[in-house]
């Protein structure tokens, strides 16, 4: 369905709102003439066969945002890194947007990682800061025209939320050795002997549902706020064309403060993903029953 | 609130036929879709590692060493400051010794023109009475000489006047020492 279509025929039924938030292998892209964008076809790969499990790697609409997405990253932070080692060299904190860039940087190591990772958490840091600007630079990318939010899939959240999850578990292992396995086997060695079989019973799949808990709410956090935004963002649109002028000015201003609050939620899943990845992190490498 | 309002639209949106239709087909946005999350593994790794390589590591590199300038600056400036605290207590005795050995050296020279003087006055003062003294005898001795002169002039003067008297000449010492011992009655002074 031609999102050109829907526009030249204002009587018919016509959802905008699902291709918009979904995958698909359509994309609209800037076009100079009238209407100002062209809906292009990706192209699609044969699946890979890998075994039983068929893999289609066809590069759609979510697949080139975040290849864009993290183009823009790595272009931005190579530019910051640049910056900064032109500055070091003369001795002088870079100025302008490096600057900026250093500051929200720092914010995230000094406020939000180290405190919360514990102690000789560095080597966490490189994970967290990518964690953190890339979930940022695909939340925007689906604000700007022509945009789409790749992190409003549930197939990129979950997998962020999976690579967090390994990054948890490689933590407590490291950080416990074989103390990890009380992380997974309730064993409370200050009951007394009676009561320890039957706690491990009970508290083990406790232990183990929440190991899985934690990266399902983040997978589900950042996928449903960023979906949501855009849904509430489309409806407000929608009723402006169905209101028409002037009732329509209403709901397209409700649009217009919302996508500002999307801004906002923007920072605010991509910190609240990197802060309670940390916390996770944190919890396993303290974790002593 | 968010996750609410986001998933009651979802179940909206998945539960309602007509939204679906409009595809034609249902949409599900809880399935998962194994390419993308290939994909999503694939990006996120390659941005993770260049990123570590070419953007953390050299931005924090910057930050830390700028820090660690600014900590040795700081360092520098205390131990500089502490240096110069030294010096000046230091600078502050050597004046506070320099001070008592000058009013030390003038209270010397001041002891030691005191005692001079008085030396001075106590030499000058002998050298005035060995003088006087000498003086004094050399006037005695002259006296004496004097006297004694006068004496034998006297007897001389007696002699010839006591010869003209009685005509003949006194010039024996028979007729002296009788003056001598007449003029020794009439006192010795």
């Amino acid at each position: 369905m031609s999102l050109a279509t829907v526009v030249a025929d204002s009587t018919a039924k016509y959802d905008i709102i699902t291709p918009h938030i979904t995958n698909g292998d359509h994309m609209e892209i800037p076009w100079i003439l009238p209407p100002f964008f062209k809906e292009i076809t990706l192209p699609h790969w044969e699946p890979v066969q890998l075994g039983p499990l068929a893999l289609d790697l066809s590069p759609s609409k979510h697949v080139v945002f975040l290849l864009l997405g993290a183009s823009l990253l790595i272009l931005v932070m190579l530019l910051v890194a640049s910056a900064h080692r032109r500055a070091a060299a003369s001795g002088a904190a870079p100025k302008g947007a490096s600057n900026a860039f250093e500051a929200m940087i720092l914010y995230i190591r000094n406020e939000v990682i180290l405190p919360n990772v514990g102690h000789h958490g560095e080597g966490f840091v490189p994970y967290l800061l990518t964690a953190f600007f890339f979930i940022l630079t695909l939340n925007l990318l689906g604000l700007v025209p022509y945009g789409s939010t790749a992190t409003g899939n549930i197939s990129v959240t979950a997998t962020l939320a999976l690579l967090t999850f390994i990054t948890v578990e490689i933590a407590g292992v490291r950080a416990q050795g074989w103390g990890y396995l009380n992380t997974i086997f309730y064993w409370n060695n200050e009951l007394p002997m009676v009561m320890r079989p039957l706690l491990f019973v009970i508290m083990t799949p406790v232990e183990i549902i929440g190991k899985f808990t934690k990266p399902f709410a983040l997978a589900i956090r950042l996928f449903a706020n960023m979906t949501a935004g855009h849904i509430v963002l489309l409806a407000f649109m929608g009723l402006f064309f169905t209101f028409g002028l002037p009732l329509g000015v209403l709901p397209l201003g409700m649009a217009l403060a919302i996508n500002f609050l999307e801004i906002l939620v923007a920072f605010l899943q991509a910190f609240i993903f990197t802060l309670l990845s940390s916390v996770f992190i944190g919890q396993i490498r303290e974790a002593h029953h | 609130m968010r996750t609410l309002l986001a998933a009651i639209t979802l179940l909206t949106l998945t539960a309602s036929p007509a939204l679906a239709a409009a595809e034609g087909g249902k949409v599900n946005l809880l399935e998962p879709h194994a390419g993308l999350i290939f994909w999503t593994i694939v990006v996120f790794t390659v941005t993770l590692l260049i990123l570590r390589k070419f953007a953390w590591g050299p931005i924090l590199g910057a930050v830390q060493a700028r820090e660690q300038a600014l900590t040795d600056a700081m360092a520098a400036a205390e131990r500089d400051r502490n240096e110069a605290a030294k010096l000046v207590a230091e600078q502050k005795a050597a004046i506070e010794t320099a001070r008592n050995e000058a009013q030390r050296y003038i209270a010397e020279g001041r002891a030691t023109a005191e005692s001079m003087r008085g030396e001075m006055l106590e030499q000058t003062r002998q050298q005035q009475a060995e003088l006087l003294e000498r003086a004094r005898k050399e006037i005695e001795a002259e006296k004496v000489k004097a006297v004694e002169e006068l004496r034998r002039e006297a007897v001389d003067l007696a002699l010839a006047g006591a010869g003209k008297l009685i005509g003949q000449k006194l010039d024996g010492d028979a007729d002296r020492k009788l003056v001598e011992q007449y003029l020794a009655s009439l006192g010795g002074k």
